[in-house]
């Protein structure tokens, strides 16, 4: 029997053996040496060791700031706005009473899975200086002169926010409405005999019933916004100005767009680690006490 | 059962990863040329963007060079200029060289960049070309501390492309527009707009390309030669500024957010001129119906010390990697064709509209044809002249972060702030981005 118990464990470590040297290699081995890439400065592969000064040139990089808090913006105005949209609209998806549910529900998923430059280039041409939303805006008489979106440092980042939430709310709505499926209707119907109205419902037994989905969608949105490079890129190039630009785009400028300085790139990359993880574990207390 | 299952999916998992790891390096060492190297054939890879242009230009150079090397060989790989770029970094940074080609084309503000950064990796031309043959400015380019880093290639000398049609409505003739400096260029965009309502030029405040070429038609740029930052107490820098902000305050620009809305603003006829590198004409060709309501004439030139009305906007040039097995047959391909051939030239121009930093070529009779798109105006002997003009000056290393450092303060700049002030700030920003 025992030695049964051995073959069949030597079995499923041959199995984890594989992946787990392949996770060590292609993912700690960077890890470990973009830390200590992290440490040295210099460009392309003229290199030197300078201890803690890339961390110091950190705080006082004014672009580095203009990149964090544009991103900090976006987390923070975009996010909510995103998960409460794929909320409600899961909510009503799953009504029982809806029709032609599965287009709904492919119309509002398509989006997060269109090519990103495609659907990039398209929210560039909606918001062009004489593209369609322009002229709808002036033949509706709200607008006199067209107005040049993505050339106002406000407006550029409102249509970022807006590109973002189209792509992902579909997304998010897909894990709260099979969260959704999940609640018993009959605490539902419960509800209802008690008297209480459809949005007590929804906010007193839906979302708290969701809160650890809620949580989830939180953390993976706030790691994905402070990633976010595609849109940012395709669509306003970090501009006007660098008034949307984004901590991602900053270190490929570093990387690429620069005199290549991989190891301030690599620095400002433990930034974003840092960030996530704090973030990460905030939420996880606000969210998850009860746990 | 299950176990002899569950083993022969492990051994062929296993299996295909490691085909799929050799399937892959055999191909990058394709690309890379080695095998050619070792295999005794005479062939050389080289990566360059744009298949149309530059491709079209190797192709014509690997031609010539056929007659007297009917065994040469030459492979080009076509990729995104962004990610050749991307590429040529990555694999150097990594110290990893046997994926490189041996030619590769380098856009001209990163030949400094890349010489300093990767320091031996190029191969120097200094005894291989007549380099007294080229217009100076792009010579001036490749010249670090004593040794020519490449062939000079296309150049973007500028020309003020005009519709004769809505100037001819203003009220104004081509001698009009001779000699001009932009405060000129200004008052006549005024008239225009106000005669013909179409706007006199575009203006992007996320693009440098009109304060590059402001800057170079008065010999300065945004960094000096020993790259510092160019910003504070340099009038060519305060002159280019208020220009700018002179452009877009008037009225008389577009406002434009990328290429492609650049582009359809004059191929649509919505703007009366169009200030930029003489490879534009393909795109302004493009719009048949237009076809003789063209011309060009010199650009504006700033009123200070030194401007003049010719400029430069882009440009690149052909390197050869120092440590490639074919590095003297690269050489020798590039000398002899791109390095000292009028003929390629001639064909260049012909087949693809490339224009040539080469001057024995420029008195050739090809540079003297009259397209009829633009009214039978000789446009290419007219671009040649201006590029003996245009000031040399150094690119340096740090071009993209100076524009950086600029572009961050422009919103500010147009909205009416302090001009010393902001020129300051972006001396400042700057000298902290290149620590």
């Amino acid at each position: 029997m025992g030695s049964k118990w051995n073959k069949s464990s030597l079995m499923g470590w041959q199995f984890v053996l594989l992946p787990s040297a392949l996770i060590l290699l292609f993912s700690f081995y960077p890890m470990l040496q973009s830390l200590l890439l992290s440490f040295q400065s210099g460009k392309g592969t003229v290199y030197q060791y300078v201890g803690l000064a890339n961390y110091g040139r950190l705080f006082s990089d004014p672009m580095f700031k203009q990149a964090v808090l544009n991103t900090l913006l976006y987390l923070i105005v975009q996010v909510p706005i995103m998960l409460m949209l794929g909320l409600v609209i899961a909510y009503f998806l799953n009504m029982p009473k809806l029709r032609f549910k599965g287009f709904y529900r492919t119309a509002i998923f398509l989006p997060c899975v269109t090519s990103l430059v495609s659907y990039a280039v398209l929210f560039k041409s909606i918001f062009a200086v004489d593209g369609i939303l322009n002229k709808m805006l002036m033949s509706i008489h709200l607008i006199q002169e067209p107005v040049a979106w993505l050339m106002d440092p406000v407006w550029a980042k409102v249509v970022i926010i807006a590109a973002i939430t189209w792509r992902w709310t579909g997304y998010n709505m897909i894990f709260y409405l099979s969260a959704m499926q999940n609640i018993d209707p009959s605490v539902y119907e419960a509800a209802s005999i008690d008297g209480a109205s459809k949005t007590r419902q929804f906010f007193s037994i839906t979302v708290p019933m969701l809160k650890p989905i809620i949580l989830f969608t939180a953390i993976i949105s706030t790691n994905g916004t402070l990633q976010l490079f595609d849109e940012v890129v395709n669509i306003t190039n970090g501009g006007p100005g660098n008034s949307t630009m984004t901590i991602s785009q900053y270190i490929y400028n570093l990387s690429f767009v620069y005199t290549p300085n991989f190891g301030y790139a690599a620095t400002v990359s433990y930034a974003i680690v840092v960030m996530v993880a704090v973030l990460a574990f905030l939420q996880l207390k606000v969210g998850g006490e009860k746990q | 059962m299950k176990k002899w299952l569950s083993m022969l999916l492990l051994v062929s998992m296993t299996a295909s990863l490691l085909a799929a790891c050799g399937s892959s390096n055999s191909g990058s060492a394709d690309k890379g040329g080695n095998e050619a190297g070792s295999g005794g054939t005479k062939k050389v890879v080289a990566w360059a963007w744009d298949p149309s242009f530059n491709g079209a230009a190797l192709k014509i150079a690997e031609d010539l060079y056929k007659k007297d090397h009917p065994d040469f060989q030459l492979e080009v790989i076509d990729m995104a200029k962004t990610d050749l770029e991307q590429k040529l970094n990555t694999n150097l940074a990594a110290g990893v060289k046997d994926g490189l080609p041996d030619i590769i084309l380098v856009n001209d503000p990163n030949i400094q960049k890349y010489v300093t950064a990767y320091p031996g990796t190029f191969a120097d031309f200094k005894e291989k070309v007549d380099f007294t043959q080229f217009s100076p400015y792009k010579v001036d380019a490749l010249r670090i501390e004593d040794k020519i880093y490449g062939v000079p290639f296309d150049i973007g000398v500028t020309g003020m492309f005009y519709r004769v049609d809505y100037l001819e409505e203003a009220g104004y003739k081509a001698e009009d527009l001779e000699n001009i400096t932009w405060d000129e260029y200004i008052e006549i965009g005024k008239v225009v707009k106000e005669k013909t309502g179409k706007y006199m030029a575009t203006i992007n405040p996320n693009d440098e390309a009109l304060t590059s070429i402001l800057l170079q038609s008065a010999g300065s740029w945004y960094i000096t030669p020993d790259n510092k930052g160019n910003f504070v107490d340099n009038p060519a820098m305060t002159e280019t500024l208020r220009v700018y902000k002179a452009i877009a305050d008037s009225g008389i620009a577009k406002p434009v957010t990328g290429w492609s809305e650049f582009v359809g603003s004059f191929n649509a006829g919505d703007v009366a001129t169009v200030v930029s590198g003489v490879w534009q004409i393909a795109s302004i060709m493009d719009a048949q119906d237009q076809s003789g309501k063209w011309r060009v004439a010199p650009i504006p030139r700033l009123n200070v010390e030194g401007g003049v009305n010719a400029s430069n906007e882009g440009g690149s040039s052909w390197f050869v990697l120092e440590e490639s097995a074919n590095k003297d047959l690269a050489i020798d391909f590039l000398a002899s064709t791109m390095g000292s051939s009028t003929e390629f030239y001639e064909r260049f121009l012909t087949e693809n509209g490339g224009v040539g930093s080469f001057i024995p070529a420029f008195s050739s009779e090809v540079y003297n044809q009259k397209p009829e798109f633009f009214g039978g105006q000789a446009i290419y002997s007219d671009f040649t002249r201006w590029s003996t003009e245009v000031p040399g000056i150094s690119l340096g290393m740090y071009t993209q972060e100076a524009k950086d450092a600029l572009k961050n303060e422009l919103p500010n700049i147009l909205n009416g702030a302090d001009l010393t002030q902001s020129l300051a700030n972006i001396q400042k920003h700057f000298g902290q981005q290149v620590q």
